[in-house]
């Protein structure tokens, strides 16, 4: 085996030289990222409130929650830019296909972190807030969702780190992300495995950062209830 | 209106059906040996996690936040053209693919063993013990079978991401079901048609697996 390696002789020089390109890249990853993020917060939540609708309607969150979560990043690309694009004669630019997709997949992940912490609050609570003559909107924006809101937190910011590591997808369609610039540097130098070793250290860095953050929130978070 | 000079014509799917089926089949086996070896490298990397000694929890702590924190595409181009340039072997595009599943599924197949072996009363490994069992046989006969109940629900779920993450080594060409369709795409210019045809197939095993998983849930639960 190392003999094997010897006779590699690697060339990190070559990782350097090219941090202007990295740069380039991590700056449409993030952007990319927060995005599809904020996007699907939001989007997560309205799936979550449809699917508890009781009746059809809730049905209709159900079916929307289990196709939306079923594809991979890839095949939702691949749909999506060309599928959908071709249809509808739209010219999605790269970015945006691999927002949408990434919105779609994480909505559906999202909205039953949101399901699960809203069911995990005391009915009594919304009980509480109706006596006292609180509307049904009124009790869920301030009385239940502040409170569900808390416990979700932790996993929708873990959803986060999923979405910064899905999102190296959309250098297939040609968004210039950090993988983007990753595979055009690695085609420059010949050097696939410093570049590649390389990029993975940077996304392990992002990921890393993310759940810290989720730690870190979910113990402030949850400080009133210790 | 938009839709008027997109004729949808499904035949460039249906005259195909089997080769779609066969590109599945590629996706399911990958996943499939992936997910086993995942299983073998994740009990043997939990077994280093729980064993106390900080040598190997630590080496294996670190495993698991990398195989976890890589992103399965940047996973199987690493394994493919960088482990391969370096070691100076020529994996194939499915060997690259299988190991990069099992590498990435290992990060998590190693926290759902450790949850596991942790939710296993320690007066199960003490009693055993003390009965003259050897801590191998404890394992094999006492711990393993009662942790494997509350494993198997969460193993299911990361044959699922598996499965879905299979469908990236099309990248590599491997000739999967992606694959076919990206080469359809290419020279029949049918992008609606081939792309669907993928999605649908994706969305009948993962919903097919994730019943599956439901059910055993509930079997294991009741037992």
């Amino acid at each position: 085996m190392t003999a094997l390696f010897l006779t590699y002789s690697y060339d990190w020089s070559v990782i350097p030289k090219s941090i202007a390109f990295f740069e380039i890249g991590l700056a449409v990853t993030v952007r990319i990222a927060l995005l599809s993020v904020a996007f699907s917060l939001v989007l997560g939540l309205l799936v979550a409130l449809v699917r508890m609708t009781p009746g059809p309607i809730g049905v209709i969150g159900f079916i929307y929650v289990q196709v939306f979560r079923a594809l991979s990043l890839y095949v939702y690309i691949l749909f999506i830019y060309f599928g959908i694009a071709a249809v509808f004669h739209l010219d999605f630019d790269p970015i945006t296909a691999g927002v949408i997709a990434l919105t779609l997949l994480n909505s559906a992940y999202m909205s039953e972190i949101y399901r699960a912490a809203i069911q995990a609050i005391d009915p009594g609570q919304r009980e509480a807030a109706r006596s006292l003559g609180l509307g049904s909107i009124g009790t869920f924006v301030n009385v239940v969702f502040p409170q569900a809101w808390r416990i979700a937190i932790p996993s929708l910011v873990n959803q986060f780190t999923d979405i910064i590591k899905d999102s190296s997808i959309v250098a297939l369609i040609g968004a210039p992300d950090l993988m983007y610039q990753t595979t055009e540097r690695v085609s420059f130098y010949q050097r696939p495995f410093e570049f590649y070793t390389t990029v993975a250290g940077i996304y392990l860095v992002l990921v890393v950062i993310v759940a810290q953050l989720a730690t870190h929130l979910e113990k402030r978070l949850q400080r009133h209830l210790v | 209106m938009i839709f008027l000079d997109y004729t949808l014509d499904w035949s460039v799917v249906t005259d195909r059906w089997h080769q779609f089926v066969a590109g599945a089949w590629v996706d399911l086996w990958v996943a499939v040996i992936g997910f086993a070896l995942a299983c073998a490298l994740g009990l043997g990397n939990a077994l280093l996690r729980t064993s106390g000694a900080r040598i190997f929890t630590v080496p294996a702590f670190l495993y698991v936040q990398v195989m976890r924190g890589v992103p399965l595409y940047v996973m199987v181009v690493w394994v493919y053209f960088g482990i391969a340039n370096v070691i100076g072997v020529n994996f194939t595009a499915f060997q690259a693919a299988v190991i990069a599943l099992a590498l990435t599924g290992s990060g998590y197949t190693t926290e759902i063993f450790r949850a596991g072996l942790n939710a296993v009363d320690k007066g199960q490994m003490e009693a055993a013990r003390s009965i003259g069992l050897s801590r191998a046989r404890t394992y094999t006969h006492v711990i393993l079978p009662q942790a494997f109940r509350i494993v198997v629900p969460p193993l299911g779920n990361t044959f699922i991401g598996l499965l879905k993450g299979a469908t990236i080594m099309a990248v590599i060409a491997v000739p999967d079901m992606v694959f076919l369709a990206n080469e359809l795409n290419v020279t029949l210019f049918r992008p609606f048609e081939v792309f669907t045809a993928v999605a649908v197939i994706l969305i009948v095993m993962v919903l097919f697996f994730s019943a599956l998983v439901y059910l055993l849930e509930r079997r294991l639960r009741t037992a």
